[in-house]
C-alpha cells in the first residue's frame, strides 16, 4: 500500500463524484485579456503548436495547489508558457524580458494618458 | 495494440487495423482498470464498471490520451458512447433507478464483458 | 473644469496584471517569430464573439417547428447545425439530446470544461467549477433542484459527461401554449441554461411583433 500513489494515480481534475459545495451561479464577464487568451488557445490549436489536449494535460500538471489558486485563464496562460518552453519555442529568459517590456510600456502609456 | 488482430474481408478489400469498430450498439462492455501516469480521459468513477454501447462515434479519431503529449498523428480508432446506470456508479444512489450516465470512451479502454 | 494643481486624472484602466502581461508577451513573441500571423487573434476574437446562445436557440426553435430538420438534427447534430450556417471551428462532433416527457438530459464535463462552444459560445463560470462538475454525475436531481428544476421520479435523467470529441446540446421540450408562435418568438424563449439542461424552457408572456 503506497499512500503517495493516490496523488499520481488520480489527476487533480478527475473530480466526478467528489463531494462538493452548493453551486455558485454567479458569472463574470470575461476581461479582454481573458478573451484574447481563449483566442490564442484556439489559434495555437489550429497551428498544432499547442493542441487542446496538451493544454488540458498541462493544466492538470500544474497540480492541486496552483489549480486552486489561479483563475481559469491564469492557468491557461501559465500552461502556454510551460509548454512553449518544453517545445523550445520560447525560452524563459526571452519571455521574462518581453514581459518586463510590456509592463513598462503600459506604465508609460498610463502616465502619458494622465498628463 | 495488444491482442489478436481480427481481419475481416468485406466485399471490397480488407480494412486496416482499427478501421472496423470493435463494438456495436447494444454490446455489453466493461471499462478497463489501469492507472496511467500523466494524462488520461477516462475518469476514475467509471473504471471497471459495466456499460452498454449506445452509439459508435464516427468518424474514428486519434487517441486523446496520446494527443495530450503532442501526438497529432497515429492510428485512429473509434470512441463509443456508453450507458451506465447511476445506481451502478454510486452506492445508495438516491434518485430514480432509471437515471443513467452517458460518456464517450476510446476503444482501447473497453473490453467485452465476459 | 480643470484644476491647475497637476494632480493626475484617474486613468480608467488599472495596470495590467501579471497574467495579462504574460498573455501579451507570448502573443507578441509568437507573432514576431512568424508562428502566428498578425490578425489571427483578432479574427478568432470575432469568431468567439459571434458564438452566443442565440445560435443554439435558433437550432432549437427550428427543431420545434420542422420535424424533418429535427430528425436530421438528432441523427447528426453537427451537419444539421451546419445547414443553418453554424460552423464547427473546433472540429468537434455534436450529439443533440432530446428531452421528452420521459427523459430529461443534462450535460457536464467532469474532467475540464468541454462545452458546445460553436453553438452556445463560452460556458458560464459555474459550469467550469468543481461543485457542478463533481456533483452533476453523482446527484443530478439535487443539482437541478439548486437551479429550481424538479424532475419527477418517473422521469429518467441522463447525464452526459463529455470527455473526448463529442459535444452535447440539450433539445428542451417545447412549452405548452406556443403552437402558433413564430420561430423567432420560440427562439426568444430558449436560454443557455435550458440547452445545458439545468432548467426547462418556460412560456412567458408573448411579446407580439
Amino acid at each position: 500500500m503506497t499512500p503517495s500513489a493516490e496523488f499520481v494515480k488520480k489527476l487533480p481534475n478527475d473530480i466526478g463524484g467528489a463531494s462538493a459545495d452548493r453551486i455558485d451561479c454567479r458569472d463574470h464577464e470575461l476581461q479582454p485579456w481573458e478573451k484574447r487568451c481563449h483566442a490564442l488557445a484556439d489559434v495555437l490549436d489550429y497551428h498544432k503548436i499547442l493542441n487542446t489536449e496538451e493544454k488540458r494535460r498541462g493544466v492538470a500538471e500544474l497540480g492541486t495547489e496552483l489549480i486552486g489558486k489561479l483563475s481559469y485563464y491564469e492557468r491557461w496562460v501559465t500552461v502556454f508558457a510551460n509548454i512553449l518552453f518544453q517545445k523550445q519555442i520560447l525560452t524563459p529568459e526571452e519571455l521574462a524580458i518581453r514581459m518586463g517590456n510590456v509592463a513598462a510600456r503600459h506604465s508609460r502609456e498610463a502616465a502619458e494618458l494622465a498628463l | 495494440m495488444t491482442g489478436k488482430i481480427e481481419t475481416q474481408a468485406g466485399p471490397l478489400g480488407v480494412p486496416a487495423d482499427g478501421e472496423t469498430p470493435r463494438f456495436q450498439i447494444g454490446d455489453r462492455v466493461t471499462i478497463s482498470v489501469r492507472y496511467p501516469v500523466g494524462h488520461y480521459r477516462v475518469p476514475h468513477y467509471i473504471r471497471g464498471k459495466k456499460a452498454v454501447v449506445e452509439a459508435v462515434i464516427k468518424p474514428r479519431a486519434l487517441n486523446n490520451e496520446d494527443e495530450g503529449f503532442g501526438r497529432n498523428a497515429g492510428q485512429k480508432r473509434h470512441y463509443y458512447r456508453v450507458a451506465i446506470p447511476l445506481t451502478d456508479l454510486w452506492p445508495g444512489y438516491a434518485g430514480s433507478a432509471t437515471d443513467g450516465l452517458r460518456i464517450e470512451v476510446f476503444e482501447n479502454w473497453l473490453e467485452r464483458t465476459q | 473644469m480643470h484644476s491647475h494643481d497637476h494632480t493626475p486624472i484617474t486613468v480608467p484602466d488599472s495596470a495590467p496584471g501579471y497574467y495579462e502581461v504574460m498573455e501579451t508577451a507570448i502573443r507578441e513573441l509568437l507573432t514576431e517569430k512568424g508562428l502566428i500571423q498578425p490578425g489571427e487573434i483578432r479574427r478568432q476574437l470575432e469568431v468567439l464573439d459571434s458564438r452566443t446562445p442565440q445560435l443554439g436557440a435558433k437550432v432549437v426553435a427550428r427543431a420545434w417547428v420542422d420535424m424533418e430538420f429535427r430528425a436530421r438534427l438528432l441523427e447528426n447534430g453537427r451537419t444539421a447545425c451546419e445547414e443553418l450556417g453554424i460552423t464547427f471551428y473546433d472540429d468537434t462532433q455534436l450529439i443533440v439530446l432530446e428531452n421528452s416527457p420521459k427523459v430529461h438530459n443534462l450535460i457536464v464535463c467532469t474532467l475540464c470544461s468541454c462545452y458546445p462552444r460553436p453553438v452556445l459560445g463560452l460556458p458560464p463560470d459555474w459550469y467550469k467549477q468543481k461543485p457542478y462538475r463533481a456533483r452533476a454525475v453523482r446527484e443530478p436531481r439535487a443539482v437541478l433542484a439548486e437551479f429550481g428544476t424538479v424532475i419527477p421520479d418517473d422521469v429518467e435523467i441522463r447525464v452526459s459527461d463529455s470527455t473526448a470529441i463529442v459535444r452535447y446540446l440539450v433539445l428542451p421540450l417545447r412549452p405548452e401554449g406556443t403552437e402558433d408562435w413564430t420561430e423567432e418568438e420560440l427562439a426568444s424563449l430558449v436560454t443557455r441554461d435550458a440547452m445545458i439542461g439545468v432548467i426547462n424552457v418556460e412560456a412567458r408572456e408573448r411579446i407580439l411583433q
